[in-house]
């Protein structure tokens, strides 16, 4: 569902008189009092609550790289799931594929009869009854093939070498989990990062002016749409020196980061770090966490 | 195309036709037939091609594997005993359906506040915010980027569509990538 659909719903809750427009249809509580007093405009309200300082933050996260690992239920479904297909499907038409007679035959033949005694026992998958030299030499031939051919080609192990050494400024470690960026202050507290709002600029303008001077040009970064996706109130603090600190909100804006690393701008940022939700979770201040929580991806 | 061959007579009235019981007689299609004397790879590959129509089988096409019945008792274990494994998949399914709608929940919940918090605190901001974003639109300065750019770097700056998924964020596979992350990106500078 896209995020204009939810605000086409949150539009509901705002309605036309509280900006102040009037329409044909607007009806105002006649009053006996105002007939008879000349009209007198009423007097502007007090000085409105301060407005808030606003801010912007950005979740920058990079998404999987790895497919999640089956469970050990999901893979005995799936064997269970082949079985069936196999009683059930049509038998394969192995005379159209494969030259009758040619070596390719014999190799898929042997294959074809090892996948069947897994699958059912071992009363299936037996050869026919053959020139018992004759298998002899097909199966040296396939062999002899399997030799020419080879090895194939070795895949990528899924954990990298970052994983065992922890090293939390590579993303590539924790393929199959969703990472974010977190950003160490020089006063030792970690955050998200997060910057101030320009007079005349838009939020989600200022989200991605914020990020390049935070974490530097060297990351090939997408933020997702122009809504936040959170914000989060710090924590009143009690005015001891003098005039009070105006409130800040921060608005979470959510980014993806495709290619390149975060170079965080030395005067703000002592370090970085990619984490998971989990990890996140041990560095941040409690209020921070309970603000910030819900926006990331348990998995 | 099939024939109908019918043994009666296609004359007589309606009446006398429902009396006679009419023998309809399929015949296999003419591409079909096997013939004598032909070239065997030309028969395996008609065979394949035109597998056979006379529908005398439970199974659509007319073929199963040629011990169907002792396969299926080597594979399932008991009638009661698939029942149970397909429930149990089911229930496996939705515990994986409820975790995944209560996050998007959660983050539905954050995202509203987050908007209502906008709304009473600036409607200029809040109204911005939820404008649609027009895949063809080119803000000024990016248009006057474009005319001092060359025609790759342009190229490469009008990619990045605003309001669409950029093509560089790759799909989760099986294993990673031989190169793994690319690192070293050169800085290429997109209008704000």
């Amino acid at each position: 569902m896209s995020s204009r659909k939810f605000l086409l719903l949150c539009r509901r809750n705002t309605s036309i008189f509280s900006t102040g427009r009037r329409t044909l249809a607007t009806v105002t509580a006649a009053s006996p009092s105002s007939l008879s007093t000349p009209v007198h405009y009423p007097t502007p309200p007090q000085k409105p609550k301060a407005k808030p300082k606003l801010l912007t933050s950005i979740i920058l996260n990079r998404a999987p790289i790895i497919t999640p690992t089956p469970t050990p239920f999901e893979r005995a479904f799936y064997t269970y799931q082949a079985r069936l297909r196999r009683v059930l499907f049509n038998p394969f038409p192995y005379d159209f594929y494969f030259k009758q007679g040619s070596i390719l035959e014999h190799r898929f033949n042997l294959e074809e009869r090892k996948r069947e005694r897994l699958a059912f026992g071992p009363q299936f998958g037996v050869a026919d009854e053959l020139d018992k030299e004759k298998a002899a030499a097909n199966k040296a031939a396939v062999e002899q093939l399997a030799e020419q051919e080879g090895e194939s080609e070795e895949m990528m192990p899924r954990t990298h070498p970052a994983d065992e050494a922890r090293d939390y400024k590579s993303l590539d470690r924790k393929g199959k989990r969703n990472l974010y960026l977190l950003l160490q202050e020089n006063e030792g507290t970690w955050r998200f990062p997060q910057g101030d709002v320009k007079k005349g600029e838009l939020l989600h303008q200022a989200a991605q002016r914020d990020l390049l001077t935070e974490c530097g040009e060297y990351m090939d970064s997408w933020i997702v749409s122009r809504n936040p996706i959170g914000h989060y109130r710090p924590p009143r603090r009690a005015p001891s020196l003098g005039k009070p600190k105006p409130d800040e909100v921060a608005f979470f804006y959510k980014a993806h980061i495709l290619a390149g690393q975060a170079r965080p701008n030395p005067e703000t940022v002592k370090d970085f770090a990619w984490l998971t939700k989990q990890e996140i979770e041990g560095r941040v201040p409690d209020h921070y966490w309970d603000g910030v929580k819900d926006m990331l991806s348990e998995h | 195309m099939l024939y109908y061959s019918s043994m009666s007579s296609i004359l007589l009235p309606s009446s006398k036709r429902v009396a006679i019981a009419p023998t309809v007689r399929f015949q296999k299609r003419c591409y079909a037939r096997k013939e004598t004397g032909m070239d065997p790879k030309k028969e395996t590959i008609r065979r394949a091609l035109y597998p056979g129509n006379i529908r005398n089988k439970p199974t659509p096409t007319g073929t199963w594997r040629p011990n169907v019945g002792k396969a299926l008792q080597h594979a399932i274990p008991s009638v009661q005993a698939h029942e149970t494994i397909e429930r149990a998949w089911l229930l496996h399914k939705r515990h994986l359906r409820k975790r995944r709608e209560e996050e998007t929940e959660r983050k539905y919940e954050c995202m509203r506040k987050a908007m209502d918090e906008l709304a009473s605190i600036d409607s200029h901001l809040y109204m911005e915010a939820n404008k649609p974003e027009n895949p063809r639109a080119r803000s000024p300065e990016e248009a006057e980027l474009l005319k001092t750019l060359k025609a790759s770097e342009a190229r490469a700056s009008d990619a990045r569509i605003r309001g669409l998924f950029p093509r560089e964020l790759r799909v989760p596979t099986d294993t990673p990538s031989r190169s793994g992350w690319k690192y070293d990106w050169k800085p290429f500078h997109r209008p704000i």
